[in-house]
């Protein structure tokens, strides 16, 4: 409708006059269609209670911001503004369940179709990738090498002069030891046995940043701890269509290298592997970036046996489902389909678990209370949360078991389903968050008389931005006494 | 504040309505335009509003004084003075950056880089205020006396950000004295919500796709999947900022308004030239006015105009060297089409020219989208085949063809509506039937123009980041 074409020459006696009244009493026509609508829509943005919350995207939406004359002349107050009204619409998530269904009209759907999103790179064809993997892990070799007397790692590439003692660093400063790799790859959806999948696909890394933390906290544990290494693959790893199996890395060569790598003290456990023998279970959580609990099972069944510690078949555990679950991949795709087809979160209680005490404290292990580690938060919008209720906390499961055994998991969000396999297992598990810990893991390893250390993790945060603060868990607040409040409260 | 917004549809422009259809007289709209053209202004930029209404004073000053000595050498001082802070505005706000930058690498030296937000639309009303200033030198224009109004014509918040360049001549009646026909709210609501549309459902959807293929590093993107990714992105930048015009004008339109088309269906163009008199109307024809014809060392120098014009053109567009390299490789297309003359390209085969147009100017928007020069290189390797000869890049993928697949219907739908589609349904509904085939178009018109709003409205639920494009510039 931009540049109208020449109007063309009328007929005789083509009445102008009444073609003009005709236009104009349609025109008014038009805008008495087109008004209530505008006028509605408006009307119902403006007058109709507002969203708080997304279960789509499991946050809470923004909220009205803070006017001071500095949020203002920074423009934020504004921009803050404009958010509030376009995050908070009525009803918004079923607006976008709607705007999702319209989309996948953009597109031709068959039985086998792979709906891609984000930016899947050719990771076995592109040379480079595969060459920085190689070039990266050559260069941490050479740098092994130049490890100084106090075991700190310099930068092959660093100067002579930027060779810094070892208290000057700070630990904000450990995560340029290593260049930031694609971790990313994007995600495909792809319909398996009559269900869509959702498969977040791998672009590599190295793990340098993993590696070097976890040989260092070996080096200070010394015999007294037993660490081990336990990654859990992503689900792209087993059920990655063979036209796609280009665009992900292998991950289990991924962990072979990090294996290799660790001291050979640390015991690395190899879950890959044996998920592998399950694939036809439902390990994975289709329409989630999480594994399922079944998955989580099977990975504390194979750390028990490497740890040497009781293990108790599934069959002794009570079974509890949630219907109807539909986890983030719905939000990261935007794809309708995956919405369409929700699924049961399937979880495992133990039977002793009424004879465990689990503990809550903030992540400066400031004590908040007592309660179930099944906490009943979990439901069809998030699943996961079952398990202790989130991440932003450290735990600790003090159990009936008597077998001096002490347990710390360090962990990402797959850990959460881990602890609860091994309640017959430790007489305490530890459970403290690779992210949100202030204190320091080595005093709170040593103060507290723990027997073994566990990294349980994603790939993603191995070898991604994650596996940088691993290292300052070792470094940050040293020496301090920590305190265990919820001791106190008993005594 | 983007137009593509729920606060702006369905707050800023339901309240800037209330307003403006409740005022009777001309002066109070005025008055209530330029009030809301200001918040739309401050809004996005709380402190750079005062640079505005500075810029506004400076130019309106000048013009007075250029009204003032009519005839007289001194008006061309004054012109020439406000041109300079206004182009010295320009330079220090989105350039000086970019200058320092390029001055350190050449002469090796390290002057702090000057980090500077440039002001959003600042090319836009700064080039408005030029052509205000040599309009009033060349008294193509009476200057306004007006201060209020001279802002509102510099203000206007349709057409305010992001085009298109309006000229003071073309609303200069208007200003004063206009009148908002049923006729003219209706076509100018249709035709904003067709804007709105392009943008939402189209351009923002186009543009998912473009990132998946270029957002990273695109070494790995197979032959086809480059031209693809290229081909996804020329239609989103017409979309996107076609659509942003129709949404301009359409507003423009409902306030009484008529401003200038900016794009004429610029893919159907057989050669570089009519693609640039198709493409961006305003710009061109701003370049071809006020620069191309302009007297340099004392008279219009063709060639060096020409490489001026489309050096200036491609630097306005942002301050990047790949912007200058998209102008000037415009510039030496359309050169070669002045050495062959117009009148034997003509002659040529259509579907040769049309083939040949078609792959500079998609070529010439993947110089366009990489701003990282390596980026660019790796983007000519790519398309140009080099890739998969030497490099061992395949020649399709995978995942092009699932991209393609996942998003068919929407590309066909793209490709239609960026074909003059649009004006041969309305010629048959207004011009060539009967008064009752028109008042059906009307009607229908109308209520498919309700069910886009309703889509955009939905669509613009989950687009909390969706800024135009052409902010940028």
């Amino acid at each position: 409708m931009e540049k109208e074409k020449k109007k063309p020459e009328r007929k005789k006696g083509f009445n102008y006059m009444k073609r003009r009244n005709v236009e104009y009493g349609f025109s008014v026509i038009s805008l008495l269609i087109m008004a209530p609508v505008f006028i509605a829509i408006t009307v119902f943005l403006v007058a109709i209670p507002r969203s708080e919350k997304s279960e789509i995207e499991k946050r809470n939406l923004a909220k009205v911001p803070e006017f001071t004359a500095e949020s203002y002349f920074s423009g934020e107050y504004t921009a803050g503004l404009t958010e509030f009204y376009d995050d908070t619409v009525p009803d918004r998530d079923d607006f976008k369940n709607v705007g999702y269904n319209f989309k996948s009209l953009f597109g031709v759907h068959t039985e086998d179709e792979v709906k891609v999103v984000g930016h899947p790179i050719n990771v076995v064809n592109k040379e480079d990738s595969k060459s920085s993997v190689k070039s990266k892990t050559s260069k941490e070799t050479s740098s092994d090498k130049q490890e100084s007397k106090t075991g700190k790692v310099e930068e092959t590439t660093q100067s002579s002069e930027s060779a810094k003692p070892e208290e000057s660093k700070e630990p904000d400063e450990q995560s340029e030891e290593e260049p930031e790799y694609q971790v990313e790859n994007g995600i495909i959806v792809v319909k398996q046995n009559g269900h869509y999948r959702a498969l977040e696909l791998f672009g590599g890394g190295t793990g340098n940043n993993y590696v070097n933390a976890l040989n260092r906290f070996q080096q200070d544990l010394g015999d007294k701890v037993q660490i081990y290494s336990m990654i859990a693959p992503l689900a792209s790893e087993y059920y990655t269509p063979d036209s796609y199996k280009d665009h992900t890395v292998n991950q289990k060569e991924t962990f072979d290298s990090i294996a290799e790598r660790l001291d050979d003290g640390i015991i690395s456990v190899d879950i890959d592997t044996v998920l592998g023998q399950h694939t036809d279970e439902d390990i994975y959580l289709r329409t989630d970036h999480h594994w399922s609990p079944l998955g989580a099972y099977y990975a504390a069944q194979t750390f028990a046996q490497a740890a040497g510690v009781d293990f108790y078949d599934l069959g002794t555990f009570e079974k509890k489902d949630i219907d109807g679950f539909v986890g983030t991949m719905y939000a990261f795709t935007g794809d309708a389909d995956i919405k369409n087809d929700p699924e049961t979160f399937t979880y495992y209680v133990p039977d002793n678990n009424d004879k465990c005490t689990t503990y809550y404290y903030d992540t400066a292990f400031g004590y908040s209370g007592t309660g179930n580690f099944f906490n009943g938060i979990g439901d069809a919008s998030n699943a996961y949360l079952t398990f202790m209720g989130g991440d932003e906390q450290i735990i600790k499961v003090k159990t009936n078991v008597q077998n001096g055994r002490k347990l710390v998991i360090v962990k990402d969000s797959y850990g959460n389903a881990i602890p609860g396999y091994l309640f017959k297992s430790f007489e305490e598990i530890y459970v403290v968050d690779m992210r949100y810990f202030d204190l320091n893991l080595v005093d709170f390893i040593e103060q507290n008389d723990v027997t073994d250390l566990l990294f349980a993790m994603v790939t993603y945060s191995a070898v991604g931005d994650n596996a940088d603060n691993l290292e300052n868990l070792r470094t940050q607040a040293k020496g301090k006494k920590i305190v265990d409040e919820a001791l106190k409260e008993e005594d | 504040m983007v137009f593509s917004s729920l606060f702006f549809v369905f707050f800023f422009l339901a309240a800037c309505f209330l307003c403006y259809y409740a005022c009777r007289s001309i002066k109070a709209k005025n008055v209530v335009l330029v009030i809301f053209s200001l918040i739309f202004y401050a809004w996005g930029e709380p402190v750079w509003v005062s640079m505005l209404i500075f810029s506004a004073f400076v130019n309106w000053g000048a013009s007075m004084l250029i009204g003032k000595y009519r005839g007289k050498k001194i008006g061309n001082f004054f012109a020439g003075a406000a041109i300079v802070i206004d182009l010295a505005l320009l330079i220090v706000f989105k350039y000086s950056g970019f200058i320092v930058e390029n001055i350190n690498a050449l002469l090796n030296v390290s002057i702090p880089v000057p980090q500077i937000v440039m002001p959003i639309g600042i090319s836009f009303f700064t080039f408005q205020a030029v052509s205000y200033i040599m309009d009033c030198l060349w008294e193509t224009v009476e200057p306004q006396k007006k201060f209020g109004r001279f802002l509102l014509y510099l203000s206007l918040f349709p057409q305010l950000v992001a085009g298109p360049i309006v000229r003071y001549s073309v609303i200069e009646k208007e200003i004063e004295n206009r009148k908002a026909t049923p006729v003219d709210i209706s076509e100018g609501a249709m035709r904003a919500i067709i804007g709105l549309s392009k943008k939402v459902i189209i351009a923002n959807n186009l543009y998912a796709v473009v990132e998946q293929f270029f957002g990273s590093d695109i070494s790995g993107l197979s032959f086809l999947g480059t031209w693809y990714g290229v081909i996804l992105y020329s239609l989103y930048v017409y979309f996107d900022f076609s659509g942003y015009s129709d949404i301009a004008i359409g507003l423009g339109r409902m306030f009484g308004f008529h401003f200038n088309e900016n794009f004429n269906y610029p893919f159907i163009c057989k050669t570089i030239s009519e693609f640039w008199q198709r493409w961006h109307i305003s710009l061109s024809s701003f370049f071809r006015d006020y620069l191309f014809y302009a007297p340099i060392f004392g008279r219009p120098r063709k060639y060096l105009n020409l490489f001026l014009v489309w050096f200036c053109t491609g630097l306005w567009h942002g301050a990047s060297w790949n912007f200058i390299l998209w102008g000037l490789y415009f510039g030496v297309f359309i050169f070669i089409e002045t050495l062959i003359g117009k009148k034997r390209l003509k002659k040529w085969n259509k579907i040769w020219t049309h083939i040949y147009s078609k792959i500079i100017i998609i070529i010439g928007f993947g110089i366009f989208y990489f701003t990282d020069l390596s980026q660019l290189g790796q983007f000519f390797v790519n398309i140009s085949g080099a890739g998969m000869i030497w490099h061992g890049q395949s020649f399709g993928d995978i995942v092009t063809y699932n991209s393609l697949m996942n998003n068919l219907f929407l590309i066909i739908f793209a490709i239609i509506v960026s074909l003059p589609v649009l004006p041969k349904i309305r010629y048959v509904f207004d011009e060539w039937g009967n008064n009752k085939v028109f008042a059906f178009g009307k009607v229908g018109g109308s209520l498919v123009c309700c069910a886009l709003l309703v889509i955009c409205s939905i669509l613009m639920v989950d687009n909390t980041n969706n800024p135009f494009l052409y902010f940028r510039f």
